[in-house]
């Protein structure tokens, strides 16, 4: 048991990889086409069921060595990839941070997987729920363990389009792809500055791993450009104003995944990226400020429109809102255990709303609770709230259409310009009236048209090949005059001339 | 050994020209068995040659004229052999496709082998008297060939193929006078003139080289001295372009390699020169091809465009280039003379040879088009075939020496993918009814993938063939640092 807890640290990469493993398998199933009718679906749901329990128990054991030898911090497993100045590896951060809050999410991912078996049985799109939300929990994972920014970020990733899958989980309803666009665009702009931080630790420190990283003393100015790309990811990904819109959206997916994704983990990471981001935050007490100041204003917002909403979810989802945004607050003022604390509870305990957010009517049957007076008194307030202070259509004005409009401008730009300038394969002009299949189109196109024909003018008249060009016809005239001198040779007078001239020479 | 391979396919031509004229098939299975019989000779000379041992082995010599330094002398190292084996397969697959060849095959056989005789006497020869010899005897055939069995412009392209070739010869003929004469010794062997070549002063082995490389760049061809090769290519009988492209256009870039042994300060003086004839020549056919809409000029001047490359890779002096070149030569003779193969047969049965008549072909002949668009997928240098590693190692030695202009090397690749694409589009096009011809046979069908196999063979695993031809590689690179 001793060398089995000694090395369980060492099997850590195992914990991530199980889900994806699960993923992998369904989708090859589901290539294979061996996932039709009830009989295929307990096999998934065990699958992903028995892959996130594998992680668990790898974190749990992982956590019983810690007990007993203390923490394990920075492990490299492999060298991924690298670049004379930088690597990019495979390595873990394992300390007092990231353990319990992967053991939390771990947990929470294998008893959605559970719920999810009974909730989604003949449901279209059964094995490919079950195939993101297994991307999903292996992503969290890379996000919460991962020793650098780069594994940070592959995570990441995975946790962004298994999120617009899910999202988009019922495709055929336009809202539902619509919302998913929407929420996945706005998660860009979170990856935007999450890619943009980590180019300048590439640049900078040069590397990417949490140690370094924390080690590096740059200059304060730049230490604060770099911290902004991580900042606006962290603010992104928890929905923190002004980003808040796309969190309401998000709901369109299976209670599940709305649970998992929005009430307990996924909303977490932006949070969780600041804890890991702690040491730095601490040397720059303005942008420590700032996150006060934006999780203030969150937390008010959401409170707000919390107290207007009249159905479960959208309620919750406030609720939750409201809580990240405390926890901002408290990273803001430097009481990072008290975040850590609030996150591990806020997720298990909004899991559990989430997940019982259907039978929620059934359970309490009673009518919501109307707004408070005060607020219903306020007019101006109470259709602020309403509408959310309308930050969907401001984004929509601000960067929807202006986008819109640019995108409509590239393509007349396209189509009137740089399409004809191209040309298109099998279109335009013919280069001789005999060869009809020999097309040019486009610049490129008609300057090779133009080239060719001068070459072929030159082939045609300088060489052989042409008929009756000026080549045959030089030769003609070269034979002829030479005809002519055989013939004058011939002639004795000519030829006695000759054989004296060469006389003369040699004496 | 080496006497065997030259003179087998000598007696082939006597055996076969003996079989009466009314069993058309008992001589083509006569003629099958000497191809066979010379390609498994040279298999036997490869299993038997050791690529780390002695730079030149089978060496067989005898004096010719002792009084002139002349010898009859063969001998392979990895190059030769490489060429050799070229020679042999292109020939069988000439062969093969030949069964229903319905005029002439009394007179065509006993050519076509004395014209494999001539080719391995070039490649094997270590006397340059001797290769001088064999470098003019594949002209008689060829010229009849075409003249006899051509199509309808025939003994316009004979004519201007042999005097083109000949006034070649000519230059080289005096070239290699003044080799003998310069060279201390008197011996016309190669190694001798190699070793007096290398000492003597650069003017005096430029005024050489000059000589030599018009005789050869008329061969490869090298723009503008490829007159002869649309003409000749278009009128040769389809099996006659297939060896013509396929073989006959190496001897010019061996006979260059060759010379460049003998007179390695020509070559570096002149580098920057035969790069940019070979960037000429790279465009220059490339463009041309591209302006065809009939079917064997365009493949035609796609030979220049791709023997272009070659030039190019020898140009670099590099061991890279210098593989790319080599590499390009057996490439290209795979996927030209497959491109010819079929052209040829389709002429043969359609007697057209404009592509608007070909369009649809896909429905009526299948098996055609589908080899047809595998050739021309070759002759661009897809990945996975012999062509992409050729060019691969030529880009890759030019742009060590360089630099930018290696790009034009990509604009012909370029342009070679725009006329082989728009062929394969329209080969394909769907709706347009077909033109009516009958289906490549089996025989047929048998040669064409023999070509694709070996060529796509080469192209996923070109180990064994640069492992042949690196000891020659080596051996001229090292004359020129590389």
């Amino acid at each position: 048991m001793n060398e089995v807890l000694r090395h369980a640290v060492d099997w850590i990469w195992l914990v991530p990889l199980w889900p994806l493993l699960a993923a992998l398998v369904i989708g090859l199933r589901m290539l294979l086409g061996r996932t039709h009718g009830d009989a295929a679906e307990p096999a998934t749901s065990r699958l992903v069921s028995a892959a996130a329990l594998a992680a668990l128990l790898g974190l749990l054991l992982v956590d019983l060595a810690v007990l007993r030898y203390g923490w394990p911090g920075h492990r490299a497993v492999w060298d991924w990839f690298g670049s004379d100045a930088w690597q990019g590896r495979l390595s873990f951060l394992l300390d007092a941070l990231s353990l319990p809050v992967a053991t939390t999410f771990a947990l929470i991912g294998w008893l959605v997987a559970r719920f999810s078996a009974s909730y989604l049985h003949r449901e279209p799109g059964f094995h490919r729920f079950f195939l993101v939300l297994a991307l999903f929990l292996g992503g969290i994972q890379w996000v919460v363990l991962g020793g650098n920014a780069l594994i940070v970020f592959v995570g990441w990733e995975l946790c962004g389009v298994a999120s617009f899958l899910l999202i988009a989980h019922a495709w055929q309803r336009p809202t539902a792809s619509g919302n998913a666009l929407f929420a996945f665009i706005a998660n860009r702009a979170g990856d935007a500055g999450l890619l943009f931080s980590l180019g300048l630790c590439a640049l900078w420190v040069g590397s990417f791993e949490w140690p370094q990283l924390f080690a590096s003393h740059l200059p304060l100015v730049d230490l604060r450009v770099l911290l902004l790309g991580f900042v606006v990811a962290g603010l992104v990904k928890s929905a923190q104003l002004p980003f808040s819109p796309w969190i309401g959206r998000a709901l369109e997916g299976p209670t599940p995944s709305s649970a998992i994704f929005y009430g307990a983990v996924l909303i977490h990471a932006g949070v969780y990226l600041m804890l890991r981001l702690q040491p730095l935050l601490g040397q720059l007490p303005d942008v420590a400020a700032g996150l006060v100041l934006i999780g203030a204003l969150t937390a008010g917002y959401a409170w707000l429109c919390g107290l207007v909403q009249s159905d479960v979810k959208s309620s919750l989802i406030f609720a939750t809102l409201f809580q990240v945004a405390l926890m901002f607050v408290a990273i803001g003022l430097g009481w990072t255990t008290l975040a850590t604390v609030h996150l591990c509870l806020h997720a298990g305990w909004r899991t559990w709303q989430f997940l019982l957010a259907p039978s929620w009517l059934t359970l309490t049957r009673a009518r919501p609770a109307p707004p408070p007076s005060w607020l219903a008194s306020r007019q101006w307030l109470y259709t602020a709230a309403l509408q959310r202070f309308w930050l969907d259509r401001l984004g929509d004005i601000l960067i929807g259409q202006p986008t819109r409009a640019i995108a409509g401008d590239l393509r007349a730009l396209e189509a009137g310009f740089i399409d004809p300038a191209i040309g298109q394969p099998g279109r335009g002009a013919a280069v001789d009236e005999q060869r009809p299949l020999v097309r040019a189109d486009g610049l490129p196109g008609r300057l090779l048209a133009r080239l060719s024909g001068f070459l072929q003018r030159i082939e045609n008249r300088l060489l052989l090949h042409g008929r009756g060009g000026s080549g045959e016809r030089m030769l003609r005239e070269a034979g002829h005059w030479l005809r002519t001198l055989e013939a004058l040779l011939e002639e004795p007078r000519y030829l006695m001339m000759a054989v004296m001239a060469t006389f003369v020479v040699i004496l | 050994m080496l006497k065997v391979l030259v003179f087998m396919p000598v007696a082939a031509a006597a055996a076969v020209a003996l079989v009466p004229g009314r069993h058309p098939l008992l001589r083509w299975r006569l003629a099958m068995l000497c191809a066979l019989g010379a390609l498994a000779w040279s298999l036997f000379l490869l299993a038997r040659f050791d690529p780390g041992g002695e730079a030149f082995q089978f060496a067989w010599s005898r004096a010719w004229n002792v009084r002139l330094g002349s010898y009859f002398s063969l001998a392979v190292d990895g190059l030769s052999l490489a060429m050799v084996l070229l020679t042999a397969l292109l020939t069988l697959v000439a062969v093969l496709v030949s069964r229903e060849l319905a005029r002439g095959a009394r007179l065509y056989y006993p050519l076509l082998f004395l014209l494999q005789s001539a080719m391995f006497g070039v490649f094997t020869a270590r006397d340059w008297s001797l290769f001088y010899v064999f470098w003019e005897a594949t002209l008689i055939p060829l010229f009849f060939l075409i003249d006899r069995l051509g199509g309808d412009d025939r003994q316009r392209a004979a004519l201007n193929f042999f005097l083109y070739t000949l006034g070649g010869s000519v230059f080289m003929l005096v070239a290699l006078l003044f080799l003998y004469d310069a060279a201390p010794g008197h011996s016309f062997a190669m190694a001798d003139m190699a070793a007096g070549g290398a000492r003597l002063a650069p003017a005096m082995q430029l005024l050489i080289f000059g000589g030599l490389f018009i005789g050869f760049a008329v061969k490869m061809p090298v723009v503008p001295l490829h007159g002869w090769l649309p003409l000749a290519h278009v009128e040769a009988p389809g099996p006659v372009s297939l060896l013509l492209s396929g073989v006959l256009l190496k001897m010019g870039a061996y006979g260059l390699l060759r010379a460049a042994e003998t007179l390695p300060a020509a070559f570096l003086a002149t580098q920057d020169w035969l790069a940019a004839l070979a960037f000429v020549s790279l465009v220059y056919g490339a463009v041309l091809a591209w302006r065809q809409q009939d079917l064997k000029a365009m493949v035609a001047y796609s030979s220049i465009s791709h023997m272009g490359v070659v030039l190019l890779g020898i140009a670099t002096l590099n061991r890279t280039g210098l593989h790319g070149a080599v590499f390009q030569m057996v490439a290209h003779g795979l996927a030209a003379a497959l491109l010819f193969m079929i052209v040829g047969l389709l002429y043969q049965r359609t007697h057209r040879r404009d592509l608007a008549d070909y369009a649809g072909l896909a429905e009526g002949a299948p098996r055609f088009a589908r080899c047809f668009a595998a050739a021309l997928l070759l002759a661009i240098g897809l990945p996975a075939s012999a062509g992409f590693i050729a060019e691969l190692h030529v880009l890759f030695g030019a742009l060590a020496r360089w630099g930018g202009w290696v790009l034009l090397l990509g604009l012909a690749m370029l342009l070679g993918a725009a006329y082989g694409l728009r062929t394969i589009g329209v080969l394909f096009a769907a709706g347009s009814n077909g033109p009516r011809c009958p289906d490549m046979r089996r025989s047929e069908l048998l040669g064409a993938a023999l070509l694709l196999a070996v060529s796509i063979a080469l192209g996923v695993w070109p180990r064994p063939l640069l492992d042949l031809v690196d000891g020659s590689v080596a051996r001229l690179a090292v004359l020129f640092g590389g």
